[in-house]
C-alpha cells in the first residue's frame, strides 16, 4: 500500500480540536486561509506518498556512501529533494521576508509528520537547514542574512548543526574546536566534529554549518563556547560560490537505521584555512544554539510520532488482508474459514494501543506547536506564558514521543508475526529508523534532567502547574460523566500522584539521588497524563459530533443495533466513535503506569546505586 | 497564443465506491474528489507551453460547486485563469450534453489556439468529450497523445497505437487529448497555492452560454444511466493439495482449467 497518513485525525486535531481556524485570522498568517491549508496538507501527503516514500527503501538499502572524501546520497533522493525544495516545503514555516512560506508551526508539524513518516532520512536534512538558517536570521548581520537565509529556506543550500566532538557528546562543554579572530573580523576555525547529520552530501552545492567553538582564553565549559557560521564553500559578496573553505568529511558512520542520512565526521581547518563568521557575541554560543536546538528537539519527538504513525497505518493495512486462523467465536469449528488477523483480539489490542499512542503523541506535538504559534501572535505577559509552556513541553515532546514512538514501531512489527522481521515489509525499517530519535539532539536522559532540573522549577513551577491544571479541568468536567467517569477519575488519580511526588520529593534527605534516578520515569508520568488529558478532551468533541450525526440521521443513541449499522456505513461517524474508544483505552492502559512508577519513586528505591556495577 | 484545458473533477481512484439508493448514481457523501489524472497531463502540457511560448492557460470545468476546488488546484499548479460552468446534475454521464456545454464555454471564453483535455474522465471513462468538443467547435482533434510538438500554426502529435506510434499533424486551433506518458505533471508549490486564491474564478450557468441545460437533461438527453452495480466480490480461490499425489493434483488442475475456467 505504501505510506499512509491518518489525514482524518490530523485535520480533526488541527481544526476540530485546536483553534487553528482562529489562528489563521491573525495578521501574521492572514495570507493562508483554511481552504489553502487543507490543500497544502493534501499536497504534502501526495508528495509523501508519490515521491518521498518510494525512495525510502532505497535510502535504507543503498544508503549514503563515502568515497574519496565525498559523500553521495542514493540517486533516487536527488529528484525527490528537488521537488521538495522547488515546492517551498523546506522553509514552509519560515519567515516570508527571507524566502520562507510563513505557515503556522502547527501546520508545519502536520506536514513534517508526513514527510518524516514517508522518508525520515531525506527529511532530516530539511530540519537542519531550517534551523541553521533561523540562527542566521535571528543573530546574523544584515549582510549574512542577505547571503544565506533565502538560499537556505528555499533549500538551494543546506545547513547543519555541529556540536558533538569525540570527547564532547552529552557534555558539550568539553568541546575543543578553536576559533581565532582575524584582522578582517572573521575567525579561523580548527577542530573535529563528529555525528554531524548531513555534514556532507551531494544534494546542494553549498552547506552552511552552525559550529560551536572556543575562542582563545574563553572560560571552561559551555559558557566559553561561541557560535559560528562556517560555509563548506566560501561565498563571494555577490552570493556566488568562491573557493572551498577547508571543511573536510573524514568518514561517515555505519548505523542501525536512517542509512540514507549521512552521519559525518568533519574536520574544520585541516589546512588552517577554514573561515567562520561569529553569530551574536563571543561566549554566548550555547544560549544562541538553543534557538536551533529547541525547535529541533520538538521535531525529533515528531520523528518518533511520525514513524509510529507510518508503522501503525502499514500494520493496519497488513492485518486487514493477512488471513490466519479462525475467528475467535468459531475457534473449535475445523471447517471455519480463515479470517484476517485484524479479527484476532490480541492483534486488535496491539493495533489499537499503537493507534492511541500515535494520537496522543500527535496531540502533544500539535498542542506544543500551537503554543509556539501563539508566542508569535501575542505580546507581553501572554506571550511569556505561551513561551513558558513551550519550554516545559519541549523535553516532553522530544523524549516521550521518541520513546513511545519507537515502542509503537515494535508493537506494529509484532502484528506481522515472522514477516515483520523480514525486509519484505516496511515494519523493520520503521523500527530501526525510529531508534535514533531517543538518542540524538540530547539523549532522552538529558531531556529528563532538563525537565526536572531546569524546566519544572522555572518561575516557581507556574508553567507546569498551568499545564497540569488544564488536565485537572478535563478531570473535573468528566468526573460525573456517565460514559467517561472512570477514565476521568483515573486521570484525577494520576494527577494526584504527580502532585504528591512533586511536593514530597524536595523534602527528602535523599532527594538528589532519587531525582537523578527517576527523572526519566517522571517525564513519562507527565507525558502519560498529558496524553490522556488530550485524548479525553478530544473524545468530548467527538461525542458531540457523533451525537449530531446520529440525530440528523434520526437514530436514537441507545438503539445499539442501528448505531452499529450507522457506524459501519459512515466512516466519519466511525472516526468519532473510535476517538471516544481511544480515550477510554488509553486511560485504562496507560494511566495506571503513572501510579506504578510513583510507587517506586515514593519508596525511594535506589538499588541501581546500591548495586556493585 | 492562448490555451485552454478542459478539466473534470472526479472521485479519487482510491475512494471506496458505493452505489446510491437511486441505483444509477454513486453515493457521493464520503467521496474524496480529485482532478481527473488524465487532465493533469493536459494541464501540465499547457503549462509547459506557457513556459516555452508565453501562452496563458485558462482551465474550464462544468460541474457542481465542489469543482471549484479542482480549479483552485489547477491555478496552484500554474494556470492563469479559471472558468466554472455550474451545473451538471441533470446531464451527469451524458458525454454529448457535457461537450455541448463545454464547447459553448470555450466559445465564450476564447478564442484559444489549442484546447487540451484528458483522453478520458476517470470514473465514467467514455473518452468521448474531447473529440465531441472538437466536432462541435469544428476544429480538428488528436486523441491519446503521448508526445507533442507545437510549431507555427500546426502541431505534430504522437499517438500510441497497437504495436507502434502514429505521428499526425494538425493545424491550429485544435483539440488535443492527453494520454499517460505525455509528461510528468508537476506538484503545486506552496507559493502557487497561496497565489491561487487571488485569481477570481469566472462563474457561469449554462444559460449564460446560451445552452438550455434542462432540455439537454430532459428530452434532448442522448445517454441515461440506467443502473450501476459493483463488481461481484472475489470468491475465495481453490487450493489443490498435491503433497501426497502430485500427479492426481495436476490432473485435477488440468480438468478445472478446461472445464471451469475454460482456459485450455
Amino acid at each position: 500500500m505504501g505510506y499512509q497518513a491518518d489525514m482524518r485525525d490530523i485535520t480533526f486535531q488541527l481544526f476540530e480540536w485546536l483553534p487553528t481556524g482562529q489562528l489563521l485570522k491573525n495578521d501574521l498568517f492572514s495570507q493562508w486561509e483554511r481552504g489553502d491549508v487543507e490543500m497544502v496538507l493534501a499536497e504534502a501527503l501526495k508528495l509523501a506518498q508519490e515521491q518521498l516514500d518510494p525512495a525510502n527503501r532505497d535510502g535504507d538499502v543503498v544508503g549514503a556512501r563515502f568515497a574519496d572524501g565525498r559523500v553521495s546520497l542514493p540517486p533516487s533522493f536527488h529528484p525527490v529533494y528537488q521537488k521538495i525544495r522547488e515546492g517551498g516545503w523546506i522553509g514552509c514555516i519560515s519567515n516570508p521576508e527571507f524566502g520562507g512560506m510563513g505557515l503556522p508551526h502547527s501546520v508545519g508539524t502536520s506536514i513534517n509528520e508526513m514527510f518524516f513518516g514517508a522518508n525520515m532520512a531525506l527529511s532530516l536534512s530539511a530540519l537542519l537547514t531550517r534551523g541553521a538558517s533561523y540562527l542566521v536570521e535571528k543573530f546574523g548581520t544584515d549582510e549574512m542574512r542577505a547571503l544565506f537565509c533565502e538560499r537556505m529556506y528555499t533549500g538551494e543550500w543546506a545547513g547543519t548543526m555541529c556540536l558533538t566532538e569525540p570527547q564532547a557528546g552529552s557534555d558539550v562543554g568539553a568541546s575543543k574546536t578553536r576559533a581565532v579572530k582575524q584582522p578582517n573580523g572573521r575567525y579561523l576555525i580548527q577542530g573535529e566534529k563528529i555525528f554531524i547529520t548531513s555534514g556532507d552530501q551531494d544534494l546542494t552545492p553549498n552547506i552552511i554549518h552552525a559550529v560551536l567553538a572556543r575562542t582563545p582564553g574563553a572560560p571552561e565549559g559551555t559558557s566559553g563556547l561561541s557560535l559560528f557560521i562556517v560555509p563548506k564553500v566560501r561565498v563571494n559578496p555577490d552570493g556566488s560560490l568562491g573557493e572551498p573553505n577547508d571543511v573536510a568529511c573524514s568518514r561517515i558512520e555505519e548505523k542501525l537505521g536512517i542509512h540514507g542520512s549521512p552521519t559525518c565526521s568533519l574536520v574544520f581547518g585541516g589546512n588552517d584555512r577554514c573561515e567562520g563568521f561569529l553569530l551574536g557575541e563571543e561566549h554566548a554560543g550555547m544560549k544562541l544554539m538553543f534557538h536551533m536546538m529547541n525547535p529541533a528537539r520538538i521535531e525529533v519527538g515528531l520523528q518518533g510520532a511520525a514513524l509510529a504513525g507510518a508503522a501503525h497505518q502499514a500494520a493496519l493495512d497488513y492485518a486487514r488482508v493477512r488471513l490466519q486462523g479462525r475467528h475467535w467465536t468459531r475457534m473449535k469449528e475445523h471447517g471455519a474459514p480463515q479470517v484476517a488477523i485484524i479479527e484476532h483480539p490480541d492483534v486488535r489490542r496491539m493495533l489499537f494501543t499503537s493507534g492511541a499512542y500515535v494520537q496522543a503523541m500527535r496531540a502533544l506535538l500539535l498542542q506544543t506547536s500551537y503554543f509556539i504559534d501563539m508566542t508569535h501572535v501575542t505580546e507581553g505577559e501572554e506571550q511569556e506564558r505561551y513561551q513558558s509552556y513551550v519550554e516545559v513541553l519541549t523535553p516532553i515532546c522530544k523524549a516521550w514521543a521518541s520513546d513511545w514512538g519507537f515502542r509503537v514501531t515494535e508493537w506494529c512489527l509484532q502484528v506481522y508475526g515472522g514477516y515483520g522481521y523480514t525486509a519484505d515489509y516496511p515494519a523493520e525499517q520503521y523500527l530501526r529508523d525510529a531508534k535514533i530519535a531517543s538518542i540524538y539532539e540530547g539523549t532522552n536522559g538529558i531531556q529528563a534532567l532538563d525537565l526536572v532540573a531546569r524546566k519544572l522549577p522555572a518561575k516557581g513551577g507556574k508553567a507546569i502547574r498551568d499545564l497540569l491544571g488544564m488536565a485537572e479541568k478535563t478531570f473535573k468536567t468528566l468526573r460525573n460523566d456517565s460514559q467517561l467517569m472512570e477514565p476521568a477519575w483515573m486521570l484525577g488519580a494520576a494527577l494526584k500522584q504527580i502532585e504528591d511526588i512533586s511536593k514530597g520529593l524536595a523534602k527528602r534527605p535523599d532527594a538528589p539521588i532519587v531525582v537523578l534516578l527517576n527523572s526519566a520515569p517522571f517525564l513519562d508520568m507527565i507525558g502519560d497524563v498529558l496524553g490522556a488529558h488530550f485524548l479525553l478532551d478530544q473524545a468530548v468533541i467527538a461525542r458531540t459530533r457523533l451525537g449530531e450525526m446520529l440525530a440528523a440521521a434520526g437514530i436514537a443513541s441507545d438503539d445499539k443495533k442501528a448505531v452499529r449499522a450507522f457506524l459501519l456505513d459512515k466512516p466519519d461517524a466511525a472516526f468519532y466513535h473510535n476517538k471516544i474508544q481511544t480515550a477510554i483505552h488509553f486511560a485504562y492502559r496507560v494511566l495506571p503506569l503513572v501510579t506504578a512508577r510513583a510507587v517506586a519513586i515514593r519508596a525511594g528505591e535506589v538499588s541501581p546505586v546500591e548495586a556493585i556495577l | 497564443m492562448k490555451s485552454c484545458v478542459l478539466m473534470a473533477y472526479v472521485p479519487d481512484t482510491a475512494s471506496v465506491i458505493k452505489v446510491a439508493a437511486a441505483g444509477n448514481r454513486i453515493e457521493e457523501a464520503d467521496i474524496k474528489w480529485i482532478v481527473s489524472p488524465y487532465d493533469e497531463y493536459a494541464l501540465e502540457e499547457a503549462i509547459r507551453l506557457k513556459e516555452a511560448k508565453g501562452a496563458p492557460v485558462t482551465v474550464l470545468t462544468y460541474g457542481p460547486e465542489r469543482a471549484q476546488q479542482g480549479l483552485r488546484e489547477c491555478l496552484a499548479r500554474g494556470a492563469d485563469a479559471a472558468v466554472h460552468v455550474k451545473g451538471g446534475e441533470g446531464t451527469f454521464g451524458d458525454a454529448l450534453a457535457i461537450a455541448k456545454v463545454l464547447a459553448a464555454a470555450v466559445r465564450k471564453s476564447g478564442p484559444f489556439d489549442i484546447i487540451f483535455a484528458g483522453i478520458q474522465g476517470v470514473g465514467s471513462d467514455n473518452a468521448l468529450v474531447g473529440a465531441m468538443v472538437a466536432e462541435l467547435l469544428d476544429v480538428p482533434h488528436v486523441t491519446g497523445v503521448v508526445k507533442l510538438e507545437i510549431g507555427d500554426g500546426a502541431i505534430t502529435a504522437h499517438r500510441e497505437i497497437e504495436g507502434g506510434t502514429e505521428v499526425v499533424t494538425a493545424p491550429l486551433p485544435c483539440v488535443v487529448t492527453a494520454q499517460k506518458g505525455l509528461n510528468e505533471p508537476r506538484y503545486p508549490s506552496l507559493k502557487g497555492i497561496m497565489a491561487a486564491k487571488k485569481v477570481a474564478i469566472q462563474a457561469f450557468v449554462p444559460a449564460d452560454l446560451g445552452v438550455d441545460e434542462g432540455a439537454l437533461a430532459g428530452a434532448g438527453a442522448t445517454c441515461r444511466w440506467k443502473a450501476l452495480a459493483l463488481p461481484p466480490a472475489k470468491s475465495g480461490g481453490v487450493i489443490l493439495k498435491g503433497e501426497e499425489d502430485p500427479a492426481a493434483a495436476a490432473r485435477e488442475l488440468a480438468r478445472l482449467l478446461r472445464e471451469q475456467a475454460k482456459a485450455i
